[in-house]
């Protein structure tokens, strides 16, 4: 019996489940204080993104006409469902991951990509103009930016010699310098990655406001986007655990997970704020080139280094 | 050719005091003298010209005659039309009208503080008693 | 991809839309997310001041004419005091002509730095975007300082102004000029060097200068195809003849040389407000009006901080204009975008609309145009009563 509760206390309250949501709205609280701020603004309160899912959760959800029903309800439950799931597997809050079993950095990318493919079909779902050329620049930097960030998270654990996130996360505990010196080609395409994964500015051209409205979530209102929204905070999460534990030397503890992560937010949140927002095209050819070259030179360097001195 | 030309800017934005004002609770910047705020209309020296009636574009003021032979004028004003232009200022050659620079925080719940009665209390109680009008909002 | 079953995709933009401050209604037609046509639709926001200001007075319908655009106010209320007093033959004296300019220029400055944060929030660029109009409350606090308000000045007044340039104004404006120059140049080095920036308005939007003078492009945007065309330079008004401006000419004529055109002339307004605030002629703020105009027509020109503004004004010997015809100059430039949008990608389209400073509410006027049966073409209005006995 307190095996199941110990399980469901695991899923539900920490570090799955409420845990996560609550970190998922305070980094994203984090993050728009930090653009605020660099941009010389106040800011959002505390409580802002908290106050953000209520209004959305309060309001009428409006279904169009010309949709598939069922598809249009259930792909923002099955984006967040990805997102909570592939926190177990994850070092959050700087402890063990709660479920782990071989193989599974594949099944966490996997998982994070079942965010934004869900948003694709939730775009090309639905009748509208926006929506559809919205999904069409989802899908299409899902391309360009997953396979590098897989590259780059593949070589630690090439260097760890298992895909098993625990293994590698315990191999590099407290290994910073060995850790980052000869992965610090990876490490600005992992974190780059991750921004195109979450259409973060430069790379949010999927749901460019001035040019097609909000893209892909044009006609999601009320719920629907409430849990898109919420599913795209916990993959920021996500994904900002899962580069510092694998590129900042492992999180040992809590202090280090929020110390660690809350730096790599910070510089998110600069390059948010620094660049004008890229063409799709541009995108899709910048990182096509340089990304997938410096994650498969990152990946040469690390064979080899496997090979010759390990 | 530069890559993040704005990142000297940021960081010092960070470390200074934000550009926005928390609106109502922040500090106030301190308004400039010649802020054109709501009007304020002197009786002692109007002629009843109606000049300022004449050329207001929103047709926002009414020169009322009280007692002509007497030159007691009052003034109504409707606040809701009037644009802050300052016409009616620059019109009155008695120098009746000016424009408040502290008052112009002008926002209200309902339309009654939109009508507003200047002049003498003694006029004004004479041409409300006169019309049998409700006292039409605040008399400032 | 080629064949005669291509797909057709029409993008609306508008009326509501993000990029679009005000309605208008444009269509583009899209192939995969190359533009191939686009066409536009005006009017959602036609207020009918034209004839509005036909059952005003004189006084009162400058201020209502002021109002047709909140960025370009003061030219319209210049233009309009202008050429009522050519008509009543009573011209303002030097020092209310010469506070008119400097104003014109301050209102040059609001309007470009506007611009700037508008054209980079299209493209993305929050930061820029914030900065800017951060830095344009600098302008907006010496404008407040100086007539009270910080945008519809009011300060026009048929024959003169209504408030003087005293030595604390001109210290404030000379402050507040000195920060903006240094921004401005700061804004200068980013426009034009900041990489993420120049990729999404270098080449975006071309048009040469034989094509801006075929489709009727002024302003700002004809100056940055090489097109020399600029009414304080062609046909001075006020004191441009004492106090010449030099003439801001691109080359390239894209929309990154639109920002550096622009630019250019914010150096060169806060030159002339410098000049002028250091040789402000004496004398007095008004002349006496009459409040009735003699029966004529007339023309004012004045450059707006968009391009040339034109005004047409007529008088029936009466206490109202008969007829004010207004020509913004955003209308002339839309033609630009229609064309030059096609072969671009949908993504520039937003960029290309922002690179000619649309403003739809000063553009839209209306005209009913008849052909009568002997093909003459006339304004669908109701001709005035010629004679009065």
């Amino acid at each position: 019996m307190s095996m199941e509760l110990e399980t469901l206390l695991k899923l539900l309250v920490f570090p799955g489940g409420l845990t996560l949501i609550a970190l998922g709205l305070l980094y994203e609280y984090i993050d728009r204080k930090l653009v605020a701020r660099f941009q010389n603004r106040v800011g959002p309160r505390l409580i802002q993104p908290l106050a953000d899912l209520v209004k959305l959760l309060a309001k009428e959800e409006v279904v169009p006409a010309g949709v598939i029903p069922l598809f249009f309800v259930s792909l923002p439950i099955l984006a967040l469902a990805g997102g909570l799931t592939a926190a177990l597997y994850i070092p959050l809050a700087g402890i063990a991951p709660s479920f782990s079993l071989p193989g599974d950095l594949i099944i966490v990318i996997f998982l994070l990509g079942l965010l934004t493919m869900a948003v694709g079909l939730a775009g090309a779902n639905t009748a509208d103009r926006f929506s559809i050329l919205g999904a069409t620049r989802t899908l299409t930097q899902l391309f360009s930016y997953e396979a590098p960030f897989l590259l780059a998270l593949l070589c630690p654990a090439i260097l760890a010699d298992s895909w098993q996130i625990s293994v590698v996360h315990d191999s590099l505990i407290g290994q910073i310098w060995f850790a980052a010196l000869p992965l610090w080609i990876g490490f600005p395409v992992a974190i780059i990655g991750l921004m195109g994964k979450l259409e973060m500015a430069p790379f949010d051209a999927p749901e460019a406001e001035s040019e097609i409205v909000a893209g892909a979530l044009t006609e999601y209102s009320g719920r629907g986007l409430a849990l898109f929204r919420l599913a795209k905070d916990v993959e920021l999460v996500v994904g900002l655990t899962l580069v510092s534990a694998f590129y900042l030397g492992g999180l040992a503890n809590p202090l280090e997970f929020l110390l660690k992560t809350l730096g790599l937010l910070v510089v998110v949140a600069a390059l948010q704020a620094l660049f004008a927002r890229l063409r799709i095209d541009q995108t899709v050819g910048l990182w096509w080139r340089i990304g997938a070259l410096l994650a498969l030179l990152q990946l040469v360097i690390v064979v080899i280094l496997k090979g010759v001195i390990l | 050719m530069k890559i993040g030309s704005m990142l000297g800017e940021i960081v010092r934005a960070v470390f200074r005091k934000p550009a926005t004002v928390k609106y109502p609770f922040g500090k106030r910047q301190p308004v400039p003298d010649r802020l054109r705020g709501v009007i304020r209309y002197d009786p002692a020296n109007c002629t009843g010209c109606t000049l300022c009636m004449k050329d207001c574009p929103a047709n926002a003021i009414e020169i009322i005659a009280v007692d002509k032979p007497n030159k007691r004028f009052i003034m109504r004003f409707h606040a809701d039309r009037c644009t802050y232009c300052a016409q009616c200022v620059v019109n009155c050659r008695f120098k009746c009208i000016a424009m408040s620079n502290k008052d112009w925080e002008r926002a209200a719940l309902t339309r009654e503080p939109f009508t507003v009665l200047y002049g003498r209390d003694e006029d004004i109680d004479k041409f409300l008693d006169r019309t049998n009008l409700e006292p039409p909002g605040d008399k400032p | 991809m080629t064949g005669a079953t291509k797909e057709k995709f029409v993008i609306p933009i508008g009326p509501q839309h993000p990029a679009l401050k005000e309605p208008a209604h444009f269509e583009f037609s899209v192939d995969g997310e190359t533009v191939t046509s686009a066409s536009v639709r005006f009017g959602y926001v036609h207020r009918g001041l034209e004839k509005g200001a036909e059952s005003r007075n004189w006084a009162q319908a400058m201020y209502l004419l002021e109002r047709i655009c909140g960025i370009c106010s003061h030219a319209h209320s210049t233009a309009y005091a202008l050429g009522v007093e050519k008509l009543a033959k009573v011209p303002a004296p030097p020092r209310a002509q010469a506070i008119r300019q400097v104003l014109l220029e301050l209102e040059r400055i609001h309007s470009h730095m506007l611009w700037v944060g508008v054209a980079a929030h299209e493209a993305g660029f929050e930061t820029l975007f914030m900065y800017s109009w951060r830095d344009r409350e600098t302008v907006m606090d010496i404008l407040e300082s100086f007539t009270g308000n910080r945008v519809n000045y009011s300060a026009n007044v048929l024959g003169g102004v209504k408030y003087d340039l005293g030595e604390a104004q001109a210290g404030a404006i000379r402050q507040g000029l000195d920060y903006l120059e240094e921004r401005l140049h700061y804004y200068m080095k980013i426009v034009t060097s900041d990489e993420s920036f120049l990729r999404r308005t270098r080449g975006v939007g071309t048009m040469t200068a034989a094509q801006a003078e075929e489709l009727g492009a002024i302003g700002p945007t004809a100056r940055a195809s090489g097109v020399a065309r600029d009414l304080r330079v062609d046909a001075p008004y006020l004191l441009y003849e004492q106090f010449p401006v030099t003439i801001v000419l691109g080359t390239t004529g894209d929309l990154q040389t639109r920002f550096v055109v622009r630019i250019q002339e914010l150096f060169e307004s806060v030159r002339m407000i410098r000049n002028l605030i250091a040789h402000l002629p004496e004398g007095e703020l008004t002349a006496r009006f009459p409040r009735r105009i003699p029966e004529g027509e007339t023309i004012s020109r004045i450059e707006a901080p968009r391009g040339g503004l034109f005004y047409f004004i007529k008088s029936d010997g009466g206490e109202n204009p008969a007829r004010v015809k207004v020509r913004t100059p955003s209308l002339r430039n839309f033609m630009s975008v229609l064309v030059g949008s096609v072969g671009h990608q949908l993504a520039d389209v937003p960029m290309i609309l922002s690179g000619i400073d649309p403003c739809f509410s000063c553009n839209d006027r209306m005209t009913v145009v008849r052909r009568g049966r002997d093909g003459a073409i006339s304004e669908g209005k109701d001709p005035l009563p010629r004679s009065r006995s």
